[in-house]
């Protein structure tokens, strides 16, 4: 027994995880068979739950903020991939003050994505709003648009909001894979006669594939899950006219109530968190199941 | 790496400045409307201050109550990334250095928790802080923090300790040191440089969250501060100046902490992402 001692070391952790994060999980999917209004007696209904947010009188709001995240997801990793690899080729130049631009353009993705949202929600105030006043100013007054009010532009401009913040992890991500590519196939290359456009298109970028595919998988499990930028520009509703209202403001307001809220439960909170999670458990067990290949093979 | 021709070189700097200006211009601008009054903001966003208005700063901080947010800010933090450097250290040390039955699915388990979000499990969260009495509480939100930053933290200190030489723990092994001993006196301080990396993430995580705190806490004196900047911006609405210097407190310690450890920052980041 002595000789394991070692394993007590390993149980804070076990404990922890499995009380606050694996447990909730579980008990997540359980909560999600019965009506509660979060006290007093549960009340086991079967799928009722699912029959009211798949076909009921949820369905509607469920399945448009459901295409919302798709929406945003798209959109997302069309606007962090493409200038991601575009700033990283431009950045494995090596030109001077690299080192500078890589600090300026990490460091959004170190603001509380809510201090992001406030900041923006007053960069983009249709009146007095700076984005307006500048375009007024280089005479563009046409492009001065009430941006968050508006509601075919309020998503597509919380989407490039949330690209504005986050770019930089992406091009630091794909630069680093670059310059982590063996030198000495790129000179080989170069020998052979290579263009630095092929050796860019055919030698790099296959070779950062995989850390795209990796990178794409985290974002799209994060953009299931977002919130607080929502929250922060355009309120709990989702607003303007539920314009972008995502799964988590849905599931904010049906759960803990946010006003106007058309039902509040614990139960149909649970089930539109286990519907999330449906969701995105595929694509999780893909990247852990990469990710701990990659593991192993590092042993 | 690439190999540009001088013209193709002057292309890219251009680009390369102008996503700089796009970054930082936003940012810029909040800076300096702190320091105009909301008038002036309005009047003339794009000039610098005629004035500069410290005052803004002052009226910010006390109405906001920003002295107890920091405060609890501080805390939560502090106390989320000492437990979570101890936990998931030692936890690391375990699954790097030894091997016994069931090791591989331990890990697999802890690993699950780097593609699932904890806000996904916030009702039962919620449902076990409210029968614990937590709910309102900075140690509720604490046990929240340390038990979701473990997946992340031993991943990537388990890769950190295999990186470590083994001959000296062997040699302590054989003078007779347990291994908590090892764990403690020899791994650790070696470990020091992955600790700070560890730490800065969960810095940014914890000090930067704002939906656990949302749920969780109630009461004002409790609030953190990106909730407190939340019912801050909900009461001030007009009051611009105001606005932008409460934003700018808010930004300041990462500020800080981001412009000491960049290097390590940027460095932890890439490297935990391509692994």
């Amino acid at each position: 027994m002595r000789k394991k001692a070692y394993l007590l070391m390993l149980l804070p952790a076990l404990l922890l995880y499995s009380l606050f994060v694996a447990y909730p999980f579980f008990s997540s999917l359980g909560l999600s068979f019965y009506d509660w209004p979060g006290i007093g007696p549960k009340k086991f209904i079967g799928f009722g739950n699912y029959r009211n947010i798949l076909t009921g009188f949820m369905a509607p709001e469920f399945f448009r903020a459901a295409w919302h995240n798709v929406i945003f997801f798209i959109w997302s990793l069309v606007l962090s991939v493409v200038p991601g690899l575009f700033f990283a080729f431009l950045l494995a130049a090596g030109i001077k003050g690299t080192k500078f631009l890589k600090v300026i353009y990490f460091f959004p993705n170190t603001l509380a994505i809510v201090i992001v949202g406030f900041l923006w929600g007053l960069l983009l105030n249709p009146q007095w709003g700076l984005v307006n006043q500048l375009f007024k100013a280089v005479g563009l007054g046409f492009l001065a648009k009430p941006w968050l009010g508006d509601t075919k532009l309020a998503l597509p401009t919380i989407i490039v909001v949330t690209a504005w913040r986050g770019l930089g992890f992406y091009i630091l991500v794909y630069l680093a894979a670059i310059i982590g590519i063996d030198r000495e196939m790129t000179e080989a290359a170069r020998i052979d006669g290579a263009t630095e456009m092929q050796i860019a298109g055919r030698i790099i970028l296959p070779h950062l594939m995989p850390i795209i595919a990796t990178t794409s998988m985290l974002k799209f499990i994060w953009t299931f899950n977002i919130f607080d930028i929502v929250y922060a520009m355009e309120g709990t509703q989702g607003g303007p006219a539920g314009s972008t209202d995502v799964l988590g403001t849905l599931f904010y307001r049906i759960a803990f109530g946010g006003l106007g809220s058309s039902q509040v439960g614990m139960g149909l909170g649970a089930t539109v968190v286990t519907l999330i999670f449906l969701i995105v458990f595929p694509v999780s067990v893909f990247y852990v199941f990469i990710i701990e290949k990659r593991v192993e093979r590092g042993e | 790496m690439l190999k540009f021709t001088r013209f193709q070189k002057a292309i890219a700097i251009f680009f390369l400045t102008l996503l700089a200006f796009i970054n930082l211009y936003p940012i810029g601008i909040m800076v300096l409307s702190s320091f105009k009054s909301t008038r002036e903001i309005f009047m003339k966003p794009f000039n610098l201050p005629s004035v500069w208005r410290w005052q803004n700063y002052v009226s910010a901080w006390q109405r906001a109550d920003f002295a107890v947010y920091f405060k609890n800010s501080i805390l939560v933090t502090a106390i989320s990334i000492a437990a979570i450097l101890l936990v998931s250290s030692m936890a690391a040390y375990v699954i790097a250095r030894f091997d016994f039955k069931g090791k591989r699915y331990i890990y697999l388990y802890l690993l699950a928790g780097l593609a699932l979000p904890t806000r996904l499990a916030i009702i039962p969260i919620f449902l076990l802080m409210r029968s614990m009495l937590l709910l309102d509480k900075l140690s509720g939100l604490v046990i929240v923090y340390t038990a979701g930053g473990i997946a992340f933290s031993v991943f990537l200190l388990v890769n950190f300790f295999k990186k470590l030489p083994r001959d000296i723990e062997d040699s302590a092994m054989i003078d007779g040191a347990g291994p908590f001993r090892i764990y403690w006196k020899i791994d650790l301080p070696l470990l020091k440089p992955a600790l700070v990396t560890v730490a800065m993430f969960n810095f940014i995580d914890v000090w930067n969250d704002f939906f656990f705190p949302l749920i969780l806490l109630s009461s004002k004196a409790k609030k953190t501060i990106p909730l407190g900047l939340q019912a801050f911006f909900g009461e001030y609405t007009i009051e611009w100046d105001v606005l932008f210097a409460a934003l700018n407190i808010s930004v300041l310690p990462v500020l800080i902490v981001f412009l000491i450890l960049s290097k390590q920052f940027i460095a932890g980041m890439t490297e935990g992402a391509l692994k």
